[in-house]
């Protein structure tokens, strides 16, 4: 009898009801006030635009500051921000931005075209600002770089609302940089007041104003009333908690302590993708970056153009995509889906040990040879590079693995005396190739140290091409150029290329207007709660 | 004498389910291995994971189910028996070697030797255990020893050997004024020999005692270290790492977690078990 009653109570306890607890009012249109609760795995590190450069600070400089252009809510395509409009002179190199009309900070104090320009100049004074190798192409940015002017020739203040940028060569992207948050309007007075407190006091021209912040614990964002779009943001005040690990903030938002959860562990992801009731509420995007393993192609046996294909053979792409849950798109090169340049027509390698074995044996190979892959010691590495392993021994060839921390990883992968041999990524800045093929396979990024081209992957034709690619203004012939290029990646193979993440987050019923971002990943700026009269959530 | 121990231990009911329970689980961890069907790091990701790349739950092909990576869960706890019985035995003789070794001495000594011996057991008993063998299997995984087994063995005999130096330096001091030992140190027999001779004969029934109920004790603490990312290196399953990779799946995917932790539970009863039926046995004064 007693054991009757525990094995009902393990069976009620086995299933309880993990449905939504809430649903959305059904509002038509957007309801304005209350507080979104999100939280992030890390912890913020800095607000200051000119230095905040990793993912999380990222995610919090996002509701902060505004930008001249920006990205539509949903798309990589431009849109009018602070500027009202812009457009290219006809000598293909001068920009001009015009500023709205009444623009203000969130002090009430005047944003002008002068502000931009200090910005900018900062990025290039601060010999640790990670943002000034972006801002190379434009006149006179050498001469700030390397101390020799403070003031930046190209970049000029014409009146109030009218800032006049001239570039040396030209160059499409150009625009892309300035939706980067480093390029957001700062006054010099409220630099000079908070120095190196400036981290903690954003100036902020965005939607949102920073308002507590418990530094590593949460910080809070409040409406900003002084912000261009009267009508945006629909929301009073979000609280983002920090440092929270990804199932913990699953389960806060099973209980209804958050609003969202990031980037689900793969229990949860796997778990909900499966709950028919949660569909709706689930937000996915392919994301601006890609993942492989980089070859070393001065060195034996990498040089071999034939042994870099046979490892892109051997790989079986469709055991990483199993091993990520289905959250990746196996990829034929490094451009992502969607990008201007990419070559859809070009198929990722196939899985074929065959061929590989074949290709390894005319390119004198031995069976039993065996390579050191250096990979990073999370469990994501281990994973993936336990696969690679097992899939290179089928062709024949031994893989010692290595495991070593990220920051460790990235630092050695640019030195010339680094592996040859180990897992490689690229987290796009901006939707352009120049921000992929250039940075990782032009001869130019080759160094003794911190290389960004870390395979020494050196093809005069390729240069050609992307440099020529990189100052096309034609859409039709830069593209087709790209396209190009991505064809001679794909051929001399200097990575094994092999997936492109997706991302998921979910929203409680009530929260809408909310995707996910192909390049923020997270934006609250049109974000709504769809709540009761009183504010409060309608349980289901 | 020999049947008179093995009737009072038979009529133990617990000691005899202990001991059948310890017989099983040696058997699994000596011929497991050898009878299993699949390598217990063996991946099959094309077949050992859903088609979302979620675990497998228990079925004829895999009888407790696959892991993340589709290894086979029954031989990992198969050949986690293993490891996990070869590490509690090395790091409880260790405990035991350092334990008796204080105890006897303390225990024959007494005086001053005895109060220093036992200001060190106070000391090493007034870390929290899990923190000083986090610490220690920390330093010991630095200092680059051949096996990654080792730096636990190392640990837990480190940590545990107290509880047994007291013990038996308790009972050694009891027997030390015996008339047998009086007696022997009259005749001039030498300190060492009285250790051994006469005092260790009388002191074994403590020492088996406290040696597996010790043995229980290291086979959680391995668990524990396993668990904290402080054990033997992967992809070798102990039952530890076992339950630590499959954490985050305990709503999806519970059989990660209750294969190991199920198996941890029934070694850790059976040697307890055993260890109360052994403690009865010669002691029946504290039988209730």
């Amino acid at each position: 009898m007693r054991i009757a009653a525990l094995v009902l109570v393990v069976c009620a306890c086995g299933a309880p009801d993990r449905d939504p607890r809430w649903r959305g009012a059904g509002a038509k249109t957007p309801r304005r006030g209350g507080t979104l609760h999100v939280a992030t795995n890390d912890q913020i590190k800095s607000l200051d635009p000119t230095f905040a450069n990793d993912e999380v600070s990222t995610y919090a400089a996002q509701p902060l500051f505004a930008t001249l252009v920006t990205y539509a809510p949903t798309s990589a395509e431009l849109v009018p921000d602070l500027a009202e409009r812009w457009e290219l002179d006809a000598d293909g190199v001068t920009y001009r931005f015009h500023l709205r009309d009444k623009l203000v900070y969130a002090d009430g104090t005047p944003i002008v075209a002068g502000d931009f320009k200090y910005s900018l100049e900062r990025a290039l004074r601060a010999a640790d600002s990670p943002f000034y190798p972006y801002l190379v192409d434009v006149v006179g940015a050498g001469d700030v770089i390397q101390g020799r002017a403070t003031d930046c020739a190209g970049i000029v203040a014409i009146s109030e609302r009218e800032l006049q940028i001239r570039l040396v060569r030209p160059s499409p992207s150009f625009v892309f940089i300035l939706t980067m948050k480093f390029a957001t309007p700062q006054r010099a007075e409220w630099v000079a007041q908070w120095g190196d407190q400036l981290r903690r006091h954003p100036l902020a021209s965005g939607p949102f104003i920073r308002g507590d912040w418990d530094e590593g614990t949460k910080i809070s964002f409040v409406r900003n009333t002084h912000y261009w779009d009267p009508s945006q943001p629909y929301l009073d005040r979000i609280e983002m908690l920090e440092n929270i690990p990804r199932d913990t903030q699953f389960l806060m938002f099973e209980r209804g302590e958050l609003d969202t959860a990031e980037r689900l562990s793969a229990p949860d992801y796997v778990w909900i993708v499966g709950q028919p009731a949660w569909q709706p509420y689930l937000h996915q995007t392919a994301l601006m970056r890609v993942f492989g393993a980089r070859m070393n192609v001065t060195k034996w046996p990498f040089k071999d153009v034939r042994v870099r294909r046979a490892l892109n053979y051997a790989l079986d792409k469709s055991h990483t995509v199993k091993l990520l849950n289905n959250a990746a798109v196996p990829s034929h090169g490094m451009l992502p889906p969607g990008m201007l340049g990419r070559d859809d027509g070009l198929v990722p390698y196939p899985h074929d040990p065959a061929t590989a074995r074949k290709l390894l044996a005319e390119a004198g190979v031995p069976p039993g040879t065996e390579l050191t892959y250096v990979t990073q010691n999370d469990e994501q590495g281990e994973t993936l590079a336990a696969s690679l392993k097992g899939d290179l021994e089928d062709v024949g060839l031994i893989v010692n693995v290595q495991l070593v921390s990220f920051a460790t990883l990235s630092t050695i992968s640019g030195s010339v005396d680094g592996p040859d041999f180990s897992i490689t990524s690229w987290v796009g800045d901006y939707p352009d190739p120049t921000n992929f093929l250039d940075v990782r396979f032009h001869s130019r990024a080759i160094a003794d140290e911190n290389a960004t081209n870390d395979t020494r992957y050196s093809n005069p034709e390729l240069d050609t091409l992307l440099d020529a690619a990189r100052g096309e203004l034609d859409p039709a012939k830069r593209t087709a150029m790209y396209k190009r290029a991505e064809r001679i990646l794909y051929d001399d193979a200097p990575w094994i290329y092999d997936y492109h993440p997706v991302t998921t987050e979910v929203t409680q019923p009530y929260v809408r207007g909310f995707e996910l971002h192909p390049i923020w990943v997270r934006d609250y700026t049109h974000t709504w709660l769809d709540l009761d009269a009183n504010g409060e959530r309608i349980p289901r | 004498m020999i049947s008179a121990v093995s009737r009072r231990i038979l009529a133990h009911r617990g000691a005899v389910v202990g001991m059948v329970l310890i017989l099983v689980l040696v058997g699994i961890a000596v011929i497991g291995p050898h009878v299993v069907a699949r390598s217990p790091t063996a991946r099959d990701i094309d077949h050992g994971l859903s088609a979302m790349g979620a675990p497998l739950g228990p079925s004829a092909d895999a009888l407790l189910g696959t892991d993340t990576l589709g290894r086979d869960v029954w031989s990992r706890v198969v050949s986690g028996a293993g490891a996990s019985l070869t590490i509690a035995t090395l790091g409880t003789l260790l405990a035991l070697l350092i334990g008796l070794a204080v105890g006897l001495v303390a225990g024959y000594a007494g005086g001053w030797v005895d109060g220093a011996l036992m200001r060190v057991v106070d000391l090493v008993l007034s870390f929290p255990f899990l923190l000083l063998a986090i610490l220690l299997a920390a330093l010991l995984r630095e200092a680059d020893l051949a096996s990654s087994t080792a730096p636990v063995i190392l640990t837990l005999g480190a940590v545990s050997w107290t509880t047994m130096a007291r013990v038996i330096r308790g009972k050694a001091m009891s027997i030390a004024r015996a008339e047998h030992v009086v007696a022997a140190r009259a005749l001039g027999a030498s300190p060492m020999r009285i250790m051994l001779r006469h005092i260790l004969p009388n002191v074994a029934g403590v020492v088996v005692v406290v040696a597996v109920l010790g043995f229980a004790q290291n086979l959680l603490a391995e668990a524990a270290l396993s668990y904290l990312g402080l054990g033997p290196a992967p992809p070798a399953p102990t039952w530890g790492r076992m339950l630590y990779e499959g954490r985050p799946y305990y709503r999806t995917s519970p059989h990660l977690v209750l294969a190991p932790g199920i198996a941890i539970l029934l070694a850790v009863v059976a040697f307890n078990l055993v260890g109360e039926g052994l403690r009865d046995m010669f002691d029946p004064k504290e039988r209730a």
